[in-house]
Protein backbone atom coordinates (compact mmCIF):
# COMPACT_ATOMS: atom_id res chain seq x y z
CA UNK A 1 0.00 0.00 0.00
CA UNK A 2 1.57 3.31 -1.02
CA UNK A 3 2.49 5.73 1.76
CA UNK A 4 0.41 8.87 2.22
CA UNK A 5 2.12 12.25 2.25
CA UNK A 6 1.61 12.43 6.01
CA UNK A 7 3.29 9.07 6.49
CA UNK A 8 6.17 10.21 4.31
CA UNK A 9 6.39 13.45 6.31
CA UNK A 10 6.57 11.48 9.57
CA UNK A 11 9.48 9.37 8.35
CA UNK A 12 11.27 12.38 6.86
CA UNK A 13 10.78 14.22 10.16
CA UNK A 14 12.31 11.33 12.10
CA UNK A 15 15.27 11.15 9.73
CA UNK A 16 15.93 14.87 10.20
CA UNK A 17 15.52 14.70 13.97
CA UNK A 18 18.04 11.84 14.09
CA UNK A 19 20.49 13.44 11.66
CA UNK A 20 20.39 17.01 12.94
CA UNK A 21 19.48 16.66 16.60
CA UNK A 22 16.57 19.10 16.29
CA UNK A 23 13.23 18.83 18.05
CA UNK A 24 10.30 17.27 16.17
CA UNK A 25 8.30 20.48 16.32
CA UNK A 26 11.08 22.36 14.50
CA UNK A 27 10.62 20.13 11.46
CA UNK A 28 7.82 21.93 9.64
CA UNK A 29 7.33 21.83 5.85
CA UNK A 30 8.72 25.31 5.26
CA UNK A 31 11.80 24.79 7.45
CA UNK A 32 15.03 25.08 5.49
CA UNK A 33 17.31 22.27 6.50
CA UNK A 34 20.32 24.62 6.43
CA UNK A 35 19.30 27.97 7.86
CA UNK A 36 16.50 26.69 10.13
CA UNK A 37 17.60 23.21 11.14
CA UNK A 38 21.36 23.79 11.18
CA UNK A 39 22.44 21.25 8.54
CA UNK A 40 25.74 21.63 6.78
CA UNK A 41 27.33 19.60 4.01
CA UNK A 42 28.30 16.51 5.99
CA UNK A 43 24.74 16.36 7.37
CA UNK A 44 23.33 16.12 3.86
CA UNK A 45 25.12 12.79 3.45
CA UNK A 46 23.70 11.53 6.74
CA UNK A 47 20.20 12.63 5.74
CA UNK A 48 20.43 10.70 2.45
CA UNK A 49 21.54 7.52 4.26
CA UNK A 50 18.68 7.78 6.73
CA UNK A 51 16.11 8.38 3.99
CA UNK A 52 17.40 5.34 2.09
CA UNK A 53 16.92 3.20 5.19
CA UNK A 54 13.56 4.66 6.15
CA UNK A 55 11.99 4.22 2.72
CA UNK A 56 14.03 1.28 1.45
CA UNK A 57 15.08 3.16 -1.67
CA UNK A 58 18.43 3.97 -3.20
CA UNK A 59 19.35 7.62 -3.56
CA UNK A 60 22.50 7.86 -5.67
CA UNK A 61 25.02 10.55 -4.79
CA UNK A 62 23.91 13.88 -6.23
CA UNK A 63 20.24 12.94 -6.67
CA UNK A 64 18.75 14.72 -3.67
CA UNK A 65 21.53 17.25 -3.12
CA UNK A 66 23.08 17.89 -6.53
CA UNK A 67 26.59 18.75 -5.42
CA UNK A 68 27.68 17.95 -8.97
CA UNK A 69 26.56 21.48 -9.83
CA UNK A 70 29.43 22.79 -7.74
CA UNK A 71 32.11 20.81 -9.52
CA UNK A 72 32.67 22.77 -12.68
CA UNK A 73 33.03 26.38 -13.77
CA UNK A 74 30.55 25.63 -16.52
CA UNK A 75 27.90 25.86 -13.78
CA UNK A 76 29.47 28.20 -11.23
CA UNK A 77 31.49 31.36 -11.81
CA UNK A 78 32.66 33.64 -9.02
CA UNK A 79 30.16 32.30 -6.52
CA UNK A 80 27.20 32.65 -8.89
CA UNK A 81 25.37 30.02 -10.96
CA UNK A 82 25.71 30.49 -14.69
CA UNK A 83 22.59 30.19 -16.91
CA UNK A 84 23.86 26.68 -17.75
CA UNK A 85 24.16 25.97 -14.03
CA UNK A 86 20.59 27.12 -13.37
CA UNK A 87 19.33 24.91 -16.22
CA UNK A 88 21.20 21.99 -14.65
CA UNK A 89 19.56 22.70 -11.30
CA UNK A 90 16.11 22.85 -12.88
CA UNK A 91 16.70 19.48 -14.55
CA UNK A 92 18.14 17.81 -11.45
CA UNK A 93 15.56 19.20 -9.01
CA UNK A 94 12.15 19.24 -10.72
CA UNK A 95 10.46 18.94 -7.30
CA UNK A 96 12.15 22.04 -5.85
CA UNK A 97 10.98 25.64 -5.78
CA UNK A 98 13.84 27.54 -7.40
CA UNK A 99 12.03 30.90 -7.62
CA UNK A 100 14.14 32.86 -5.14
CA UNK A 101 17.37 31.32 -6.39
CA UNK A 102 16.60 32.28 -10.01
CA UNK A 103 16.17 35.90 -8.88
CA UNK A 104 19.49 35.94 -7.01
CA UNK A 105 21.54 33.00 -8.32
CA UNK A 106 24.37 33.08 -5.80
CA UNK A 107 25.66 29.71 -4.65
CA UNK A 108 25.18 30.75 -1.03
CA UNK A 109 21.42 30.94 -1.73
CA UNK A 110 21.22 27.33 -2.92
CA UNK A 111 20.92 25.94 0.59
CA UNK A 112 17.61 27.78 1.13
CA UNK A 113 16.04 25.63 -1.61
CA UNK A 114 16.35 22.55 0.59
CA UNK A 115 13.24 22.65 2.72
CA UNK A 116 11.55 19.81 4.54
CA UNK A 117 8.71 19.98 2.03
CA UNK A 118 11.17 19.62 -0.87
CA UNK A 119 12.52 16.43 0.65
CA UNK A 120 8.99 15.07 1.14
CA UNK A 121 8.17 15.78 -2.53
CA UNK A 122 11.40 14.13 -3.63
CA UNK A 123 10.61 10.97 -1.66
CA UNK A 124 7.04 10.97 -2.96
CA UNK A 125 8.29 11.13 -6.53
CA UNK A 126 10.80 8.32 -5.93
CA UNK A 127 8.26 6.07 -4.26
CA UNK A 128 5.84 6.51 -7.14
CA UNK A 129 8.57 5.20 -9.42
CA UNK A 130 9.53 8.45 -11.10
CA UNK A 131 12.74 8.22 -13.10
CA UNK A 132 15.74 10.08 -11.75
CA UNK A 133 16.68 12.85 -14.22
CA UNK A 134 19.96 12.06 -15.95
CA UNK A 135 22.77 14.45 -15.06
CA UNK A 136 24.12 16.35 -18.02
CA UNK A 137 27.78 15.83 -18.78
CA UNK A 138 29.91 18.98 -18.65
CA UNK A 139 31.03 19.98 -22.14
CA UNK B 1 47.71 15.91 7.39
CA UNK B 2 47.47 17.44 10.84
CA UNK B 3 44.38 19.59 11.34
CA UNK B 4 45.76 22.49 13.36
CA UNK B 5 42.99 24.96 12.82
CA UNK B 6 44.03 27.79 15.14
CA UNK B 7 46.59 30.02 13.44
CA UNK B 8 46.94 32.63 16.14
CA UNK B 9 45.55 33.49 19.56
CA UNK B 10 44.69 37.19 19.67
CA UNK B 11 43.23 37.58 23.14
CA UNK B 12 43.47 35.30 26.15
CA UNK B 13 41.92 35.87 29.56
CA UNK B 14 41.98 32.55 31.40
CA UNK B 15 39.69 31.12 32.65
CA UNK B 16 37.04 33.32 31.03
CA UNK B 17 37.65 34.07 27.41
CA UNK B 18 39.75 33.56 24.31
CA UNK B 19 39.79 35.04 20.80
CA UNK B 20 41.73 33.29 18.04
CA UNK B 21 41.82 33.28 14.25
CA UNK B 22 41.97 30.76 11.47
CA UNK B 23 42.98 31.97 8.02
CA UNK B 24 41.43 29.98 5.19
CA UNK B 25 43.81 29.15 2.39
CA UNK B 26 43.19 27.64 -1.03
CA UNK B 27 46.08 25.33 -0.14
CA UNK B 28 43.93 23.37 2.36
CA UNK B 29 43.50 19.94 0.80
CA UNK B 30 39.89 19.33 1.80
CA UNK B 31 38.79 22.37 -0.22
CA UNK B 32 39.55 20.52 -3.44
CA UNK B 33 36.39 18.46 -2.93
CA UNK B 34 34.35 21.01 -1.03
CA UNK B 35 33.59 22.13 -3.63
CA UNK B 36 35.69 22.09 -6.78
CA UNK B 37 34.10 25.20 -8.34
CA UNK B 38 33.14 26.81 -5.01
CA UNK B 39 35.63 26.13 -2.22
CA UNK B 40 34.33 26.90 1.27
CA UNK B 41 35.48 25.85 4.71
CA UNK B 42 33.44 22.75 5.65
CA UNK B 43 31.08 23.28 8.56
CA UNK B 44 32.66 20.48 10.55
CA UNK B 45 36.08 22.13 10.22
CA UNK B 46 34.54 25.35 11.54
CA UNK B 47 33.27 23.49 14.59
CA UNK B 48 36.67 21.84 15.06
CA UNK B 49 38.34 25.26 14.90
CA UNK B 50 36.06 26.46 17.72
CA UNK B 51 36.83 23.29 19.70
CA UNK B 52 40.57 23.86 19.32
CA UNK B 53 40.17 27.49 20.39
CA UNK B 54 38.28 26.39 23.50
CA UNK B 55 40.96 23.76 24.16
CA UNK B 56 43.62 26.48 24.29
CA UNK B 57 41.60 28.28 26.93
CA UNK B 58 41.43 25.05 28.93
CA UNK B 59 45.19 24.54 28.67
CA UNK B 60 45.96 28.12 29.66
CA UNK B 61 43.53 27.87 32.59
CA UNK B 62 44.75 24.52 33.92
CA UNK B 63 48.49 24.91 33.29
CA UNK B 64 48.44 22.24 30.58
CA UNK B 65 47.44 19.61 33.08
CA UNK B 66 45.60 17.29 30.63
CA UNK B 67 47.11 16.37 27.28
CA UNK B 68 43.98 15.21 25.48
CA UNK B 69 41.19 17.74 25.17
CA UNK B 70 38.35 16.33 23.13
CA UNK B 71 34.92 17.39 21.97
CA UNK B 72 32.26 15.60 23.98
CA UNK B 73 29.18 17.40 22.70
CA UNK B 74 28.30 20.23 20.32
CA UNK B 75 24.84 21.71 20.78
CA UNK B 76 22.74 24.34 19.02
CA UNK B 77 25.21 24.58 16.15
CA UNK B 78 23.94 27.21 13.75
CA UNK B 79 25.66 28.17 10.53
CA UNK B 80 25.60 31.61 8.94
CA UNK B 81 27.87 32.85 6.15
CA UNK B 82 30.35 30.73 4.23
CA UNK B 83 34.06 31.19 4.89
CA UNK B 84 36.05 31.26 1.67
CA UNK B 85 39.77 31.12 0.88
CA UNK B 86 41.38 34.47 1.63
CA UNK B 87 39.01 35.10 4.52
CA UNK B 88 39.70 34.88 8.23
CA UNK B 89 37.48 33.12 10.75
CA UNK B 90 37.60 35.00 14.06
CA UNK B 91 36.68 32.67 16.90
CA UNK B 92 35.47 34.00 20.21
CA UNK B 93 34.95 31.48 22.97
CA UNK B 94 33.59 32.22 26.44
CA UNK B 95 33.85 29.63 29.18
CA UNK B 96 30.70 28.77 31.08
CA UNK B 97 32.64 26.39 33.31
CA UNK B 98 36.10 24.82 33.32
CA UNK B 99 36.54 21.82 35.61
CA UNK B 100 39.42 19.37 35.88
CA UNK B 101 37.81 16.76 33.57
CA UNK B 102 35.28 18.71 31.55
CA UNK B 103 34.37 22.20 30.42
CA UNK B 104 31.54 24.02 28.70
CA UNK B 105 31.64 26.99 26.37
CA UNK B 106 29.65 29.39 24.27
CA UNK B 107 31.45 29.87 20.96
CA UNK B 108 30.99 32.16 17.96
CA UNK B 109 32.88 32.28 14.69
CA UNK B 110 32.72 35.51 12.70
CA UNK B 111 33.97 36.29 9.23
CA UNK B 112 34.19 39.86 7.94
CA UNK B 113 31.87 40.99 10.70
CA UNK B 114 29.14 38.43 10.01
CA UNK B 115 28.35 35.38 12.09
CA UNK B 116 29.62 32.24 10.39
CA UNK B 117 28.60 29.89 13.16
CA UNK B 118 27.59 29.60 16.77
CA UNK B 119 27.72 26.61 19.06
CA UNK B 120 27.63 25.43 22.64
CA UNK B 121 30.53 23.06 23.27
CA UNK B 122 31.26 20.52 25.97
CA UNK B 123 34.84 19.29 26.10
CA UNK B 124 36.41 16.50 28.12
CA UNK B 125 40.00 16.50 29.34
CA UNK B 126 42.19 13.51 30.12
CA UNK B 127 45.73 12.29 30.04
CA UNK B 128 46.68 9.33 27.89
CA UNK B 129 47.62 7.51 31.11
CA UNK B 130 43.99 7.82 32.25
CA UNK B 131 42.95 5.73 29.26
CA UNK B 132 46.05 3.54 28.98
CA UNK B 133 47.69 2.81 32.33
CA UNK B 134 50.56 0.88 30.70
CA UNK B 135 51.85 2.97 27.79
CA UNK B 136 50.16 6.23 28.66
CA UNK B 137 52.78 7.88 30.81
CA UNK B 138 55.29 7.79 27.96
CA UNK B 139 52.84 9.43 25.58
CA UNK B 140 51.98 12.07 28.16
CA UNK B 141 55.66 12.86 28.69
CA UNK B 142 55.94 13.64 24.98
CA UNK B 143 52.67 15.50 24.68
CA UNK B 144 53.01 18.03 27.45
CA UNK B 145 56.05 19.86 26.01
CA UNK B 146 54.51 19.50 22.53
CA UNK B 147 51.43 21.49 23.55
CA UNK B 148 53.50 24.12 25.32
CA UNK B 149 55.60 24.62 22.20
CA UNK B 150 52.46 24.78 20.05
CA UNK B 151 51.07 27.40 22.45
CA UNK B 152 54.13 29.51 21.80
CA UNK B 153 53.79 29.06 18.03
CA UNK B 154 50.22 30.39 18.04
CA UNK B 155 51.07 33.43 20.14
CA UNK B 156 49.67 32.23 23.47
CA UNK B 157 52.31 33.72 25.78
CA UNK B 158 52.14 37.03 23.92
CA UNK B 159 48.35 37.15 24.29
CA UNK B 160 48.64 36.41 28.02
CA UNK B 161 51.22 39.17 28.42
CA UNK B 162 49.00 41.62 26.56
CA UNK B 163 46.08 40.79 28.85
CA UNK B 164 48.28 41.23 31.92
CA UNK B 165 49.51 44.53 30.51
CA UNK B 166 45.93 45.77 30.03
CA UNK B 167 45.00 44.73 33.54
CA UNK B 168 47.81 46.83 34.93
CA UNK B 169 46.61 50.06 33.27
Amino acid sequence: MPLSRDEIMDKVRQALVDALGVDEDEVIPTARIGADLGAESIDYLDIVFRLEKAFNIKIPRGDLFPDGVLTTEEFVQQGTFTPRGLEELKTRMPYADLGALLKDPKVQNLADVFTVDMIVRFVEARLSGAEAPAPSKPA
Amino acid sequence: MKFFLVDRILELEPPKRIVAVKNVSLAEEYLADHFPAYPVLPGVMMVEALVQTAAWLVRASTDFEKNLILLKEAQNVRYGTFVKPGMQLVMEVTALEIGPDASRFKATGRCEGQVALQAKLTLQHLNVADADPYGGAEADALLRPFWRERFRLVGGPAALAAAAGREGT
